[in-house]
């Protein structure tokens, strides 16, 4: 070791949280609490069928003007890859796992894109309406046969770019 | 599983989607937490941090103009910081391996995946109550001890220089996504 190398200084926080937490009683997050909490979310999917039915409409709106050739492309794309991304993010949390599944393979497709042209415009819509699907139907978890089926077939779209 | 009352910790929530910010605000209500604020992204959080006294930041990544990484170096270095020391936990979808590391190196204390639970954000906090880090300042980090495992033979100065120096790995890590589990692991290991 050189005497020029920095030394790591260590410093201890001025508090932590244990100095506002109480540990058990009432109002404590036990195992009810969470299951509480958990239902709280399951209350929320009514509403999160309406949360995505507005991130497909943003989507649907950056791909509509990618079909027509409006705008530029590579900003496009990563409208599409932000809503993407939020709806991976939130489908498996009221039990739209294949929601969850499809954002993810959009965005991994997405960011595979260098250019716009028939192919790539496909390849997305081919995901909207996947993602359409689940939504009309209702597919939660894997969406049973026909969730996995719809998922191979995007799958083997990824597989091409 | 530990019980924990956090009816008194302030939560701030960053992140520029609405509904999740809905829905992390409903998991926090419902683990009986009363005092929670929102701001849409690090520049509208930044500011709220100089009134707001946040015991816990639950920070999404990809917000502009100021996203979750940029935010959480200024908090951490940032000369007017209100709160360099505060807990943050990272939400986000974003779950690569180079992408965890990334959100680690900039001071986050904890990793969250998206799509997330009521228990899994809970085990995150919990994890914030019962560990309560160092922070170390080493060359151009500032943050919480990244060596989660204490390591009472350790007497070195710098252990992350010598990874990046001699590790020589760093820029092939696995680009596949982790499960929590998995990146608990790596960050604990």
């Amino acid at each position: 070791m050189s005497d020029n190398k920095p030394q790591a200084q260590v410093i201890k926080p001025p508090q932590t949280l244990q100095g506002k937490v109480d540990k058990g009683g009432p109002g404590a997050v036990d195992l009810d609490a969470l299951a509480k909490a958990e239902d709280v979310i399951a209350n929320l999917a009514d509403d999160y069928l309406n949360w995505v039915q507005e991130d497909l409409m943003k989507m649907e709106a950056a791909f509509t003007k990618m079909e027509k050739g409006d705008g530029d492309p590579k900003e496009l794309l990563d409208n599409i890859f932000q809503v993407a991304h939020d709806m991976k993010g939130q489908g498996g949390s009221f039990g739209y796992d294949l929601m969850t599944a499809i954002g993810d393979q959009l965005c991994r497709l997405v960011e595979k894109m260098d250019k716009v042209g028939p192919r790539e415009i496909g390849m997305i819509r081919v995901h909207i309406d996947a993602m359409k699907v689940i939504i009309t139907k209702e597919l939660k978890g894997d969406g049973g046969d026909e969730g996995r089926q719809l998922l191979m077939g995007l799958s083997l779209v990824g597989d091409k770019i | 599983m530990s019980d924990y009352n956090l009816s008194r910790l302030n939560f701030l929530i960053v992140d520029d989607n609405k509904h999740m910010r809905a829905l992390v605000k409903s998991i926090l209500h419902a683990l009986g937490v009363k005092n929670v604020l929102e701001a849409s992204d690090g520049a509208d959080a930044f500011k709220e941090l100089r009134h707001f006294p946040a015991d816990v930041i639950i920070c999404d990544w990809n917000m502009s103009p100021l996203d979750g990484l940029d935010f959480v170096r200024m908090v951490r270095t940032g000369s007017d910081s209100p709160n360099p020391f505060v807990p943050i936990i990272m939400l986000t979808g974003h779950t690569e391996m180079n992408r965890v590391m990334e959100a680690r190196d900039s001071g986050v204390h904890e990793f969250l995946a998206k799509p997330i639970s009521a228990k899994k954000l809970y085990s995150r906090i919990r994890s914030i109550i019962e560990n309560p880090r160092p922070f170390v300042r080493a060359g151009l980090y500032f943050g919480p001890d990244r060596r989660r495992k204490a390591s009472p033979n350790y007497n070195g100065p710098e252990r992350r220089q010598s990874e990046q120096e001699g590790g020589g790995n760093e820029g092939e890590v696995d680009a596949s996504e982790l499960s929590q589990d998995e990146i608990n692991a790596l960050l604990n290991g």
